[in-house]
């Protein structure tokens, strides 16, 4: 990182490990993973099922243990935080999920829905201004002030999200971790939803974590995409070099691999062989090894490091890195 | 010897609804479509347009209660499976026993979830077989020995076939399910969305398989699919769904490089571009209309930037803009072939 401009750093993510105790052994669903974010700034993060994306951002708001590491959110170490203290931070750091229909409370109405937070943590204590703080925030995710009393079962998917976002900007937090906000929506849907969230962050300065498994979605959508390959970060760039020059082969591969809707699009793609296996008690190898086209005696002896090869451009490779 | 190009699957101004006490859906309201023989075409469109709709008519699988064939005719290879009676009613042509050997023996169809699509309790070379026993005159024997083969195929080795469905993840699931469908070498393969549920790294290798069995066994295909990015990849031609009809088709080059309806245009522009990352997106404003209570004029008129009084007083009349384009809008009435949007 350069040294001579300071960062404006908003969460910073220390040798983060999440694992998972299973029949077989411990899964390592995040292992050792650092990396930091900008005041105002969204990370993308991307990969396949299993990878260890939405552990990720469950761990960093603490809705999963970390098995150990940091997350230094503000300048404050929140790993040390005790439940009460973690719970009055929560306010500044909110979550959007991916499944609107089965996030939302069947049984609650659209402003009950939002009011919750509100009333929860005691924010505004008046009803008629609670009430009226519901509207405003009906107001700026696009819900018309009609659906107040209606119930999730009577809306579409796209008008779903729109209230866990609104709800997750009930708090008035810095930060939110948006996992798969689009990926249960039609095409036109998510354009909207997707708009409607850049909106709220230039109007808010909302820093972001947008976990995808939609490349072209983040690459529109991120400002750093950082590469997840069985719990481990693999690559990490400004999007626009991620794309132009993506230097792990397993990036290169996922870059290759999306069908791109212009028939005059001409890209080589690279199909990779196998699958992704569960990253359960993982051997100290490189862990893409056993698919990658260029694995050579070394990444079978030995893991990679995470490195900086180029100013903000981080590579785990011991081929191309 | 010449190229046979007779429609393997003729669709002929095809209205289907689902009746309930309470409502009548809407879900294909008067479509046409053919696939020539060894051709593919892209059916796209958004939840709800009608897309699986159409595909569960032609295999006769529409459920039973709700499910009715209001007009139209269907052909297979020549064969028809819906025609009219003396009265002029749609009715199927077929009994169900004659259906089930059309089914999975000329027709087969590869759903969206592969998980759902297997049966647990029964290994995948059982599975496979079983198939293979159903349509054509063979040994239980040699029913294993195609199973097998079928696998291999797929990229699956052979052993495995006393496996069960668990023991396979989900992108070798859903080989599974193209294994058992290619197994009687149908002339038409219908895929819903054969690859939603994957990664795109095993989506990419599962439309690579696709790609090859196509050209190695001259196979019709009927992909249905929201996403352009694989239609672009995969077909021949596109017919863009909307609201229960079919408000343009063409080839890819009439669909992507001279897109007329604002539909189509507004489905390009929802994506993003990964050329130009930073452009901002053009989202479709509105929703769906709801299908049990169609608007009198055009569909897609509420949500549409060029909607005049003309749209929204009578369907707009359908046009072809060349031998190849299709469009069903207002805008073409005059059916000139310039861009009008």
């Amino acid at each position: 990182m350069s040294e001579n401009v300071k960062k404006d750093i908003l969460l910073d993510v220390q040798h983060l490990k999440k694992y998972f105790s299973t029949p077989r052994g411990m899964l390592h669903a995040v292992d050792d993973v650092s990396f930091q974010i900008e005041r105002g700034k969204t990370l993308g993060i991307v990969g396949e099922s299993g990878c260890g994306k939405s552990t990720i951002g469950r761990s960093i708001l603490r809705l999963l243990e970390p098995t150990s590491g940091k997350v230094i959110f503000d300048g404050q170490d929140i790993t040390a935080l005790n439940k009460n203290e973690m719970r009055a931070l929560r306010q500044k750091m909110q979550i959007i999920f991916q499944d609107p229909f089965s996030s939302l409370d069947p049984r609650m109405t659209v402003s009950q829905t939002i009011e919750e937070p509100l009333k929860l943590h005691g924010i505004i204590k008046d009803k008629k201004q609670r009430e009226q703080r519901v509207l405003q925030l009906m107001e700026t995710v696009g819900l018309a002030e009609r659906l107040y009393d209606t119930y999730p079962h009577e809306l579409d998917g796209g008008r779903r999200q729109r209230i866990g976002i609104a709800r997750a900007l009930a708090m008035k937090p810095k930060f939110i971790v948006c996992d798969e906000p689009v990926s249960a929506l039609d095409v036109s849907i998510q354009a909207q939803i997707l708009n409607l969230m850049e909106d709220i962050q230039a109007k808010e300065g909302l820093t972001y974590i947008f976990i995808t498994h939609d490349l072209s979605v983040v690459n529109h959508f991120a400002d750093d995409i950082a590469v997840m390959y069985m719990g481990r970060m693999v690559e990490k760039a400004p999007s626009e070099k991620l794309f132009e020059n993506p230097i792990h082969p397993y990036t290169q591969a996922l870059l290759s691999a999306i069908p791109v809707p212009d028939i005059h699009h001409q890209m080589k793609r690279i199909v990779l062989k196998g699958e992704v296996t569960s990253p359960i008690e993982p051997k100290p190898i490189c862990r893409f090894a056993a698919r990658c086209p260029y694995a050579c005696d070394q990444c079978m002896h030995s893991e990679p490091e995470f490195k900086e090869v180029e100013p903000d451009h981080w590579v785990a490779c011991h081929v191309k890195g | 010897m010449e190229k046979d190009t007779r429609p393997m699957l003729e669709i002929k101004d095809l209205v289907v609804e689902y009746r309930t006490e309470e409502e009548t859906v809407q879900a294909v309201n008067d479509i046409n479509l053919t696939i020539r023989k060894g051709k593919s075409l892209g059916l796209v469109g958004e939840t709800g347009a009608g897309k699986t709709t159409t595909a569960l008519t032609i295999l006769n699988l529409l459920p039973e209660t709700t499910g009715r064939i209001v007009d139209g005719t269907i052909a297979l290879d020549g064969d028809p499976i819906i025609t009219k009676d003396s009265s002029g009613k749609s009715v199927a042509a077929k009994t169900d026993v004659e259906m089930q050997k059309i089914r999975g023996n000329k027709v087969a169809m590869i759903f969206q979830d592969p998980m759902t699509a297997l049966n647990p309790i029964f290994t995948v070379g059982d599975q496979i077989a079983e198939a293979v026993q159903l349509h054509q005159k063979c040994t239980p024997k040699e029913a294993e020995k195609r199973a097998e083969e079928m696998l291999e195929l797929v990229g699956i080795p052979g052993s495995r076939k006393t496996d069960y469905p668990h023991q396979f993840s989900g992108g070798m699931k859903q080989r599974v399910v193209i294994a058992m469908a290619l197994a009687c070498n149908p002339a038409l393969l219908i895929a819903d969305e054969p690859t939603t549920a994957l990664d795109v790294t095993v989506q990419a290798q599962v439309l690579e398989m696709i790609k090859e069995l196509k050209e190695k066994f001259g196979t019709s295909v009927l992909m249905i699919t929201h996403d352009l990015g694989i239609i672009a990849e995969m077909c021949d031609e596109v017919s863009v769904m909307y609201a229960g009809s079919i408000v343009e088709h063409g080839t890819l080059e009439d669909i992507f490089d001279r897109t007329r309806h604002p539909y189509t245009r507004g489905l390009f522009n929802s994506l993003p571009n990964i050329k130009d990352r930073t452009a901002r997106l053009k989202p479709i404003r509105g929703l769906m209309p709801d299908p049990s209570n169609l608007p009198k004029g055009c569909a897609f008129a509420d949500r549409c930037d060029y909607a005049t009084d003309r749209c929204r007083e009578g369907k707009p009349t359908k046009r072809m803009l060349s031998d190849t384009h299709f469009v069903d809008c207002c805008l073409y009435e005059d059916g000139k072939d310039e861009d009008r949007l």
